[in-house]
């Protein structure tokens, strides 16, 4: 009875755990009329996650529209919910965690670049210091400790909107009411990186 | 013209490099040991079989050592072995090609040497009554098959093996043009529909060229109609194969690219189809030629090798400089030692043909 009692107290919350973590689907919105092409992400996001001079985990695209307007769109990593990035890995080095954010295991990556051809989006690059593939991990090493990713704690303008899509959160407010826009869903990946705004011509 | 391309891509235009271009020639092992098996099932190339066998075995033994030498962590090769993505979770969804024909590649690896060593058992018997030398090692060979009875029965075992090999090898074959279109997101391999099908009789077209240049060489004007001839014939189907898709894939972009950016950006790639189609009728020509005047079969060799280089780069080198989002194009910057590199999984296949072909007989007068 102690014993069957014990198993219960120490299985019950692992097993909430277990389903909080699963409950989290992470996200980003990213409200294209707020960003001004500043590069804040763009450096945050470097120096955070120390990525190698030439190479980009999020970049910002400057656009100009037929009518001369200038547009800037930061692009990334877009989570995948049905990643191509995935199957393509030879020894599962790349994968996507409870949460739904598609890392890369170095101690497995043998730096094939099969999932860098496959990412639709150029997201992925070889990091030539590690010798594997590298990639936007939402800064999960940040998320662990209930901060948010460097790039959008380092935008000016909130342009970029980072939460969980099946927790009540703001980002999942705006999905909900606001018309939102992804990329290229002729690849059927569902990116999970919404637009607000999004001009068609950034759809490339 | 308007260019646009990731940045990523631009830091890294030509992400898998040469090394990996000998080993789209080197998969024609994989060929070479389709008909080495549709030979000894058929009775139609018997006497073609010894030099298909070893050649296919010298060639498909090292096929992996081009990518190897592509890797940015060679050391964690093993993994690939150890670990391989063949079943999908929900973590690792889907199954990596390059996993399961590297699985494939051991298990038809082994057995074409199973095959081998079946089909050369009494020959080699026979050889070790007729020599002194290296007599031992010849009855070892034999594997204790020292009459016409016993190899007739051991026939069936090594039919079966010849039939189940043609599984593995059919799908090397169609390897890697099946990984380029389907689990890349590359803007020429998405579409170039017709990859799997001129990939898989470009390999034909390899594989049949080295043999009848490694059987030119052997021979020289000492050439038997009986072995050249069913090379020629299944080398001009090839040749004339790969050249009519290849014009068919044109038509295809022709019809579905009315943009004018992305038929720019292709206009590399459409160029040297243009020679390939080109090398290859003439190869296919001088193929017909050669089952009359055998001599020219060097000719179709080495234009059939010319055509089959020139389509190998464009499909995995010139592709790859074209931006994902096929409205930008990039510049080849080739690696100082790319040639050493390329060569060497090639050398290396060469010299392992030398080695078993000293053992191995690549003409057998008795055979079941």
């Amino acid at each position: 009875m102690i014993k069957l009692s014990a198993i219960l107290v120490l299985t019950l919350p692992l097993a909430s755990v277990k389903a909080e973590k699963m409950s989290k689907r992470y996200s980003m919105v990213i409200d294209v009329t707020k960003c001004y092409g500043c590069m804040a992400c763009v450096a945050a996001c470097a120096g955070e996650n120390n990525v190698p001079i030439g190479y980009f985990r999020t970049w910002v695209e400057r656009i100009v529209k037929p009518e001369g307007n200038v547009i800037f769109v930061p692009k990334q990593c877009n989570h995948c919910e049905n990643p191509p990035c995935l199957p393509p890995c030879p020894t599962g080095a790349t994968y996507r965690d409870e949460n739904g954010v598609v890392l890369v295991d170095d101690e497995k990556c043998i730096g094939c670049g099969a999932c860098v051809q496959a990412c639709p989006y150029g997201a992925r690059f070889m990091n030539p210091i590690k010798g594997t593939a590298d990639k936007c991990t939402f800064c999960d090493h940040r998320l662990k400790k209930n901060l948010l990713p460097a790039c959008v704690e380092a935008c000016p303008t909130g342009a970029r909107i980072f939460g969980s899509l099946t927790e009540k959160s703001e980002l999942k407010n705006i999905i909900d009411t606001r018309p939102t826009q992804t990329l290229k869903n002729y690849t059927n990946a569902n990116p999970q990186i919404y637009y607000i705004n999004l001009p068609k011509e950034a759809d490339r | 013209m308007i260019e646009y391309f990731y940045p990523n891509e631009a830091a890294t235009p030509l992400l898998w490099e040469p090394v990996l271009f000998a080993y789209t020639l080197l998969v024609s092992g994989a060929d070479l040991l389709i008909l080495a098996s549709l030979g000894y099932l058929t009775k139609k190339l018997e006497k073609t079989i010894p030099l298909l066998l070893i050649l296919g075995i010298s060639f498909f033994s090292v096929v992996l050592l081009g990518p190897l030498a592509d890797l940015r962590s060679p050391h964690k090769a093993p993994l690939l072995f150890s670990i391989p993505h063949i079943s999908p979770t929900y973590t690792t969804p889907g199954i990596s090609l390059i996993a399961f024909q590297s699985i494939l590649w051991i298990i038809a690896l082994i057995l074409s040497i199973v095959f081998m060593l079946l089909y050369f058992s009494y020959p080699m018997y026979l050889k070790s009554k007729e020599v002194e030398r290296f007599k031992g090692l010849y009855l070892a060979f034999s594997l204790g098959v020292d009459s016409r009875e016993k190899y007739d029965k051991l026939s069936l075992i090594t039919k079966g093996i010849a039939i189940i090999l043609l599984l593995p090898a059919t799908l090397w074959g169609l390897y890697p043009s099946t990984l380029l279109i389907s689990q890349t997101w590359s803007f020429v391999w998405r579409n170039w529909v017709m990859l799997p099908v001129i990939y898989f009789a470009d390999t034909f077209v390899v594989a049949t060229a080295i043999a009848i240049l490694v059987y030119f060489i052997w021979r020289r004007r000492r050439m038997e109609a009986e072995v050249i001839q069913p090379l020629l014939k299944v080398h001009a189907a090839g040749s004339l194969s790969v050249s009519a898709l290849t014009a068919l894939q044109l038509s295809i972009w022709w019809f579905w690219f009315d943009d004018s950016i992305i038929i720019q950006s292709l206009t590399t790639i459409t160029s040297w189809m243009f020679i390939v189609i080109a090398l290859l009728i003439t190869s296919f020509v001088l193929s017909l030629i050669a089952l009359r005047f055998l001599v020219i079969s060097i000719l179709v060799s080495l234009v059939a090798f010319a055509g089959t280089i020139a389509n190998k780069w464009n499909i995995l080198m010139n592709s790859q400089l074209i931006s994902k989002t096929g409205m930008g194009v990039f510049e080849l910057h080739l690696p100082a030692d790319w040639l050493f590199k390329t060569a060497s999984p090639i050398a290396l296949a060469i010299f392992l043909l030398v080695i078993i072909s000293s053992l191995f007989p690549l003409e057998v007068k008795e055979v079941g």
